[in-house]
């Protein structure tokens, strides 16, 4: 094995090898923090299924209840829950990633792995409570009697670009957050006024016309009405989609770019 | 032939320090606007930590890397280690690192001894099944096998280290980086993992060895690098390498006032400034005799008004081969130093016990409960040169070179 030390300057932009050959540590920082997270709880891992459940209900009471939202022939709990599930992802992943780099200073000034996986490890952990969410959708839909769309047949392929997102939104952020520790205390606000410039507890056929190609440079749009899409057969305008599909791939690119500029100097910094 | 284990290019490390503040936003904001308005861009003050290094390390060779706080030894290790990127030039590295910068790195509270061995195996670079394929034999080794399945927070420090090593101890790289992680722990774990890197050694492994223990190095190391600001200051056999570390320390000592120095490490809350000799007299002397009353005298100046601070002081005496002998310290006799503006703190030692030597002086000051806030800290602030002397009053001088230190003592007969 030959290893090549310099100042990194003109290499390549994401370097695949190592990340797989790091692949074990990826996998037990995971494990480690989803088993350090509910430690000494009273209800343990029951946690994970307590909070989508929890915000479901909120949801169904404040916009179906009180503010009398619906959502069409579809029961608005499995509806609501299609939106919870996807967007609780993309928050957790948000919101662990800010952080994640300056907790693991430890780690980072003492060993040298890609610092690339410890977003990873983060955005595997929140997969977890994805699945989680998944199953309390799919019991709903068992439960109001609702038959999934033939178009289920793509929802891999909206659960990657909802991973691609998270991951390329969580690099972002877990690298801006080195430079400037302001950022982790914005990343609350984003993930509140996310959750209303999303169609989460609402269809986006309620947005004003003028507004909505706007609405759909949020690319969590595009990820919702996909989801929704492919279980309901709502439909689903191509054009806004690949609004959608441009940002992430742009956040993506964007977020390997910075973060590859910062990743030699992580631990002169933190 | 075989090709060099390690070969580095030119390599160089510059830190920017000082005052340009870049990690919030409004420093960055800041900055903006003030090399906008005056055109200037550089307010950060370069910091070259290691200039041109260039050396070459052959396979199997095992290397002493030497020098005094802030000659770069700690960053040469981190470059290595690719834990941070050099700013020019390049190594290379033939064959398998592991790096030992720290023992239990990734180690979590809350997760068992069995957790964290494969925790702190992956961190190491050891795959899994490795670390499955051992992991009998590391947890015999840590000789822990009743608290196996135990979160490590209910062990007693002494089992958390002995854990931590016996993971690192069990890495079978081609090259192993060891920092000064044998400076933690009791006398006996430093024992084993000296033993322990005889034997990687033995087995033909490559390492490189930070140490501060000359004669750790001299009995792991065949060669050494001495490092001074940055620089390659020597490379050569690690007799070479330790008596020259010596001679730097020394004319380090000779030229330059203690107030001056700038190897410290430390928060700099209080520095040190200052640092003398009196006799029993009262005069100031540079060399003392064996069992003469001697006071060390030691200025401490707070660097922030009113700073108040409640510390312990202490002057560690090494002979010149890097051994601590003993220690004056506030902390053995439970007292705490209190320091504002300029405080003078005096260890009083009635019968000097140390035999005619040259001794280097490490000035250390630091705060908290275990002692984990080093203030200030001078490796090598002072010299003292130890004569001849009547230590028992009777007039009987020690012949030179025989023993190194005295101690009272009395002798009785009884019939039998």
């Amino acid at each position: 094995m030959k290893t090549v030390i310099d100042s990194g300057k003109g290499k390549r932009l994401l370097q695949l090898k190592p990340l797989f050959e790091y692949r074990e540590l990826t996998m037990m920082l995971a494990f480690r923090d989803f088993k350090v997270r509910y430690a000494h709880t009273w209800l343990g891992v029951l946690w994970a299924f307590v909070q989508p459940i929890s915000t479901l209900l909120i949801f169904v009471f404040v916009f179906h209840r009180v503010a009398g939202i619906s959502s069409g022939s579809i029961p608005y709990p499995v509806y609501t829950m299609a939106g919870v599930s996807a967007w609780s992802f993309f928050a957790f992943v948000l919101s662990q990633s800010g952080q994640s780099i300056i907790s693991s200073q430890q780690l980072v000034t003492k060993v040298y792995f890609p610092r690339l996986i410890i977003p990873i490890s983060k955005a595997l952990v929140g997969f977890i409570d994805f699945g989680i969410a998944l199953l309390i959708l799919f019991a709903l839909m068992l439960f109001y009697k609702v038959t999934p769309s033939s178009n289920i047949v793509f929802l891999p392929l909206i659960v990657l670009m909802l991973l691609i997102l998270s991951f390329a939104v969580g690099i972002w952020f877990s690298a801006l957050t080195i430079r400037f520790r302001d950022v982790q205390y914005i990343i609350p606000f984003m993930v509140q006024i996310g959750l209303y410039i999303t169609p989460v507890g609402y269809p986006s056929g309620s947005i004003p016309k003028k507004y909505i190609l706007l609405y759909h440079a949020n690319p969590m749009v595009g990820i919702v009405e996909g989801f929704r899409w492919c279980l309901f057969g709502d439909p689903l305008n191509a054009t806004y989609f690949i609004i959608s599909v441009a940002v992430i791939l742009l956040l993506l690119i964007t977020g390997i770019i910075y973060f590859t500029a910062v990743e030699g100097s992580i631990a002169d910094i933190v | 032939m075989k090709e060099p284990a390690i070969v580095v290019e030119h390599i160089s490390k510059r830190y920017k320090i000082g005052k340009a503040r870049s990690n919030d936003l409004r420093g960055t904001i800041d900055n903006v606007f003030r090399s906008l308005l005056r055109g200037n861009k550089k307010e950060n003050v370069d910091f070259w930590a290691l200039r041109d290094i260039n050396f070459k390390i052959e396979a199997g060779e095992a290397v002493g890397i030497v020098g005094r706080n802030g000659a770069g030894k700690s960053t040469l290790l981190k470059v290595l280690s690719r834990i941070t990127v050099p700013t020019s030039g390049r190594a290379i590295i033939n064959g398998h690192v592991a790096s030992l910068l720290e023992v239990g790195t990734g180690f979590h509270a809350e997760l068992t001894g069995r957790e964290n061995i494969f925790m702190n195996g992956s961190i190491l670079g050891m795959k899994r099944v490795e670390i499955r394929k051992k992991f009998d034999e590391i947890v015999a080794f840590s000789g822990i096998e009743k608290f196996i399945d135990t979160p490590v927070k209910h062990y007693s420090s002494g089992m958390y280290v002995r854990l931590a090593f016996a993971v690192a101890a069990h890495l079978e790289p081609e090259i192993l980086i060891v920092d000064e992680v044998l400076a933690v722990g009791d006398i006996e774990f430093q024992k084993k993992c000296l033993g322990k890197m005889e034997e990687v050694g033995r087995d033909g492994r490559t390492i490189l060895f930070v140490s501060h223990n000359m004669e750790a190095v001299m009995r792991l190391c065949t060669k050494g690098i001495l490092l001074n600001n940055g620089t390659v200051y020597l490379q050569g056999t690690s007799r070479e390498i330790v008596d020259n570390y010596f001679k730097l320390n020394e004319d380090l000592i000779r030229t330059t006032k203690i107030f001056d120095r700038t190897d410290r490490i430390g928060n700099g809350k209080s520095k040190f400034v200052n640092a003398w000799i009196t006799n029993a007299k009262g005069q100031v002397v540079y060399q003392i005799h064996s069992g003469e009353t001697v006071q060390f005298h030691v200025e401490i100046e707070a660097q922030q008004p009113n700073l108040n601070g409640q510390y312990t002081v202490a002057v560690a005496i090494y002979d010149n081969r890097g051994n601590r002998l003993f220690v004056l310290s506030s902390g053995l006799l439970n007292k705490k130093i209190t320091v504002n503006n300029k405080t003078e703190v005096i260890f009083t030692v009635p019968k000097f016990p140390l035999a005619s030597d040259e001794y280097f002086c490490n000035l250390i000051m630091f705060e908290g409960p275990r002692g984990t806030d080093t203030i200030d800290q001078i490796e090598s602030a002072f010299k003292i040169t130890v004569e001849d002397g009547d230590y028992f009053g009777t007039g009987i001088i020690q012949a030179k070179g025989a023993d190194r230190l005295f101690t009272d003592f009395t002798i009785n007969t009884r019939e039998t």
